[in-house]
This record gives structure tokens, C-alpha cells and sequence, in this order.
């Protein structure tokens, strides 16, 4: 605790050369996510700082977006992290004037191992379409941030780090816009959709935003596919339809919540699918068989119902007819 | 949301007319749950806060469902004989312990039990099985699943004090809430004759083995 004090206070008095060393292009979300961070790690709040950030719009540029967003979560994240920076990284990003305590505290100028792996693979997605989802684009990210293809050893999992990063920033950005739309309708200035639409939106949404890299995202789709990834990316998709759901209006708290879940699961994936082979202007055949398959489950989950219903009033007439019997033959007499 | 909320109050005089009205009463459920902070669970702070409280959650909720399913049980073969009220009266209270716990779960997103299908089918035939030993059984056998459950609940307060009493004053006071009313469930089952049912000793150790068993796993999965 008292060295948690003694930090703030030199770092503090530190923050007036951060202003003048900082060097990256991208310094003022830099700058202010490391300010945060620096605040995460004493005070511990985490959300406080994704309020500060402004919603974003689908008109801000995929990358600044991705930069902040990165900036956000890596700011919740380096409050758990004990910074292990990587040493040739750092002097190849930028000179370190404040060390701090060795006990890994951050710094002004102090990247995180995460924040710069998350840099390059943002600066290595420009490239995919080039050198397809691997090394080479990871190599070719590195070098546009200046440091050297060596860099690349840093990623122990290679095109997974890349393909897992981008779904996960993919996600993250569907989430915000999910978000925001919930607002609205909180705010009554939006009409809150009906099931079957919200969930064709959502997933329309997402997979749109496959769209820039889809020659070669059936690679992706087999790298997500390799069992040392398949955690992670099971993981992923879970959150993103479990996200969905929620955002739906999902309450559910018994086996409605996970037969919503695999139903989802399995429309996204066959329409991520029939997408990667898709030749229709704007992928106009995807949208049908999205919306046909959304139908399918609208339409079972309708005749579940009435099989219920139906089943229910089957049984009372039953019950009906044995009482009128037992009457008849006056087997209902008291004797 | 609570100032989206109080924005579209504050708008609401200017404005009028009925399909403002209509969202403004759409607004206010969700204005009078969200006055305070948080309602049971403070947010949480990083993953393993979270997931440690859903772990909690996923397990209270499946003992409420277990219970309410015991005593539906216990209904069916004992609803019309003397000890029917008193039973329906136990049910009913934790129907409300239900109710609560659905609301949390919802609310926080934890993601409810998948062996819930098994905890509907167990339940319904151990309530029903103990009540066929008659009035004495069907107390016994709520003897033994109100100590399993008070005990858990005691030993969820126990960990949840130990980290922070002050950051989870809600929870604490809900769960010691409903351990107080299971151990009245407990105590009446005792003053009803528990105790004079053949085996009870046998019968005792064996649903509480059982119960320590689905709290074990329902943690889990």
C-alpha cells in the first residue's frame, strides 16, 4: 500500500515528461489510456473509464476505433497485470525515462506486453488481404510501427494471435453498437424490434464486418479451427451470442437459456458458412438464408408451443371423458 | 441509464401526448430499479470476481429450484391430507426464494445450471418418494435438505465476509435472509415428528450426501 503511494506521487511528478517524450503517433488515446491505467492500478475502478470514452459510430475509421478500443481494454487489463515488458521491445518503441519500482508498477512511458502485441496485430490486419492471415502480415504490421520482423517472436501462436485478436475486436465492436442501440430504446427514441429482426440485424451486423477480409477468411475459419485454438475461439463465440442474447431482451434462467444459445450458435455459423462462398452483389443470398433460417427457429419454437397447448388440452378432455364415464356406470357413488 | 431515464421525465412536459406517456411508463420500471447503485450484486470488479459470484449464484439457484421441486413433490402425495398447509406454506416461501434468485441471475447474466432438467425430475421424485413414507418421512426429508442448505448458505456468508462484508452488504443480507427462513423450515420439520420415522438416521445421511453432491456439481457445470 505504501508503495502503491509512493508510485502515485512519483508518478505524478513524472507526468510532465511523459507530455514531452512521448513519441508514437497515436500518443493522445496513448497517453490518456496510460494516465487511466496508472489510475486503475492505484484506485482499482475500472469502468469509470470506458464511461469517459464517446459511443462509438460505424462512421469513425476501423482503425482509430480499434486503437481505442485496445487503449480501453488494455487499460482494464493492465490493473491485474504485473507488467512484464518485454526489454527489446521496449527500447525499440520508444526510450523509457521513468523507472519506476521494480515491482512492476506502471509507468508514464511503461507499455504493456499486451498493449503493443495488440498495436502490431492491428497494424498487421492492413496486410491480410496482402500475405493472408500469418507470419508475413504479423512481420509486415511490425515493421509499418518501426520495430524490427523479429518482433514476431512475441506471438507464440502466430496467425492465431491474429485471427483470435481481430473476432475478439470484432465482438467488442458489435457489443458497443448493441449498446447503444439499447440506449436509445431506453431513451424511448427507438422502438424496441422484435426478436427475429434484432437477432437478423445483430448477425448481420457482425458478419459484415467480415467483409474487407473475406478471400481469405475461409483461412481463418480453419486457423480458428486448429484444437490448440479451439478454446478460445469457443469461448469467444460464446460471449458474442450470449451478448446478443442479452441484448435481444433474453431473461431467461432455466434450459430456455441455452436452447436460445446453440440456436443462435448454429444459425451464425451456417451463415458465416454459406458467406465465405458467396457471390451475390452485397451478399444479398447470405441475408436470405439468414432471415430463412431465423424464420426456422421462430417458427419451431411457435409449433413447440402449440404442441404444448394442444398436448394440455388433449389431456383435460381425457380427464373429462373418464369422470363422465365413472358417472355413467356410477362407479362415483359414495357408498 | 438512470439519467437517460430522469432525461426522459424531465422531457416529458414539453412534449406530450400519448406515445410519450407510453415511453415514459415504459421508462419507469426500469427508473425505480436502478435508484441505488447496484441492487444485489456490485458490479465486479475484474473475472475472477465474476466468476466466483457466478459460481454462488449458479448454485443458490439450483438449490431454490431443487427445493420447490421437493415440496412439489412432497404436495402431490401429501396435498389433501393434514400436513398439506403446512407444506404448501413451506413452498410457497421458497417459491419467493425462486423468484428472487431468477431476478438476480437475470439481472447480473449469470448462466443458470444445465443440470436443471436433472434437479426438475430429482427433486419431484425425492419429495414425492419421502412422502410416501408418510407425514414423518416427508419431514425428515426436510430436516435433512434445509441443514444441507442452511449449512451452504453459512458457509457462502462465511466467504463472502471474509473478502469484503462491506462490498456485498446486499447479498449478505439476502442470503442470510433466506438461511434464517430454511432453518424454520428445519425447526418445523423437527417439532412435526422428523425424528420418529424408521431409518431416519439412514435416510438423513443419505439425502444430505446426495445434496452435498448437487451443490458440488452444480457449481461446475
Amino acid at each position: 500500500m505504501a508503495a502503491l503511494l509512493r508510485g502515485l506521487r512519483a508518478g505524478r511528478a513524472l507526468r510532465g515528461l511523459c507530455s514531452v517524450v512521448a513519441a508514437p503517433p497515436a500518443a493522445n488515446p496513448q497517453g490518456s489510456s496510460l494516465r487511466r491505467s496508472f489510475h486503475c492500478a492505484a484506485l482499482r475502478l475500472q469502468d469509470e473509464s470506458k464511461s469517459d470514452k464517446p459511443p462509438s459510430s460505424s462512421s469513425t475509421t476501423y482503425h482509430e476505433h480499434y486503437q481505442a478500443h485496445s487503449a480501453e481494454q488494455d487499460a482494464a487489463a493492465a490493473s491485474q497485470d504485473d507488467s512484464t515488458s518485454d526489454p527489446a521491445a521496449e527500447e525499440a518503441s520508444r526510450p523509457n525515462t521513468s523507472y519506476q519500482d521494480q515491482s512492476g508498477e506502471q509507468g508514464e512511458e511503461y507499455e504493456t506486453e499486451e498493449q503493443l502485441q495488440a498495436r502490431i496485430l492491428i497494424a498487421a490486419l492492413e496486410f491480410v488481404p496482402l500475405h493472408g492471415w500469418s507470419m508475413e502480415a504479423i512481420a509486415a504490421g511490425a515493421e509499418t510501427l518501426g520495430l524490427s520482423s523479429a518482433s514476431t517472436g512475441m506471438f507464440y501462436n502466430g496467425a492465431g494471435d491474429l485471427v483470435l485478436h481481430f473476432i475478439s475486436q470484432c465482438n467488442s465492436q458489435l457489443t458497443e453498437i448493441l449498446a447503444e442501440q439499447h440506449k436509445q430504446v431506453q431513451l424511448g427514441q427507438a422502438e424496441q424490434k422484435r426478436t427475429a429482426d434484432f437477432l437478423r440485424d445483430a448477425v448481420e451486423t457482425r458478419l459484415r464486418m467480415h467483409i474487407p477480409y473475406i478471400e481469405s477468411w475461409p483461412q481463418a475459419m480453419s486457423i480458428l479451427l486448429l484444437p490448440h485454438n479451439i478454446p478460445n475461439s469457443l469461448k469467444h463465440l460464446s460471449s458474442l451470442v450470449d451478448d446478443i442474447w442479452f441484448y435481444a431482451g433474453d431473461r431467461s434462467t432455466d434450459m430456455n437459456w441455452y436452447t436460445k444459445r446453440a440456436a443462435l450458435t448454429g444459425i451464425y455459423n451456417t451463415t458465416e458458412l454459406v458467406m465465405v462462398q458467396d457471390s451475390s452483389p452485397d451478399f444479398q443470398d447470405t441475408w436470405n438464408f439468414l432471415d430463412n433460417r431465423i424464420q426456422d427457429v421462430v417458427n419451431m419454437s411457435t409449433t413447440a408451443k402449440q404442441v404444448q397447448s394442444t398436448g394440455e388440452a388433449v389431456v383435460q378432455g381425457l380427464v373429462g371423458a373418464a369422470v363422465t364415464l365413472k358417472n355413467l356406470t356410477g362407479l362415483n357413488q359414495k357408498r | 441509464m438512470q439519467r437517460a431515464a430522469r432525461t426522459a421525465l424531465f422531457t416529458w412536459p414539453n412534449v406530450g401526448g400519448s406515445t410519450m406517456i407510453r415511453q415514459c411508463l415504459k421508462c419507469r420500471a426500469p427508473l425505480q430499479l436502478n435508484l441505488r447503485a447496484y441492487s444485489v450484486i456490485p458490479p465486479p470488479r475484474d473475472s475472477e470476481e465474476k466468476e466466483m459470484l457466478d459460481r454462488m449464484l449458479r448454485v443458490d439457484h439450483a438449490g431454490e429450484y431443487g427445493a420447490n421441486r421437493i415440496y412439489a413433490g412432497q404436495m402431490a402425495v401429501l396435498g389433501r391430507s393434514r400436513t398439506g398447509p403446512l407444506i404448501q406454506e413451506m413452498w410457497d416461501q421458497e417459491k419467493k426464494h425462486l423468484e428472487k434468485f431468477n431476478e438476480i441471475l437475470a439481472e447480473n447474466r449469470v448462466r443458470p445450471t444445465a443440470l436443471l432438467p436433472l434437479w426438475n425430475i430429482a427433486g419431484f421424485v425425492l419429495g414425492a418418494s419421502s412422502a410416501l413414507l408418510g407425514k414423518e418421512g416427508a419431514m425428515a426429508c426436510t430436516v435433512a435438505v434445509e441443514e444441507s442448505i442452511s449449512e451452504h448458505y453459512n458457509s457462502q456468508i462465511r466467504a463472502l465476509m471474509e473478502k469484503d462484508p462491506e462490498r456485498y452488504t446486499e447479498l449478505l443480507q439476502v442470503i442470510k435472509e433466506f438461511r434464517d427462513d430454511e432453518l424454520e423450515h428445519h425447526d418445523t420439520g423437527l417439532e412435526h415428528d422428523a425424528e420418529t420415522v424408521p431409518g431416519y438416521w439412514l435416510l438423513k445421511n443419505a439425502i444430505q450426501l446426495g445434496c452435498k453432491a448437487a451443490i458440488y456439481v452444480s457449481e461446475r457445470v
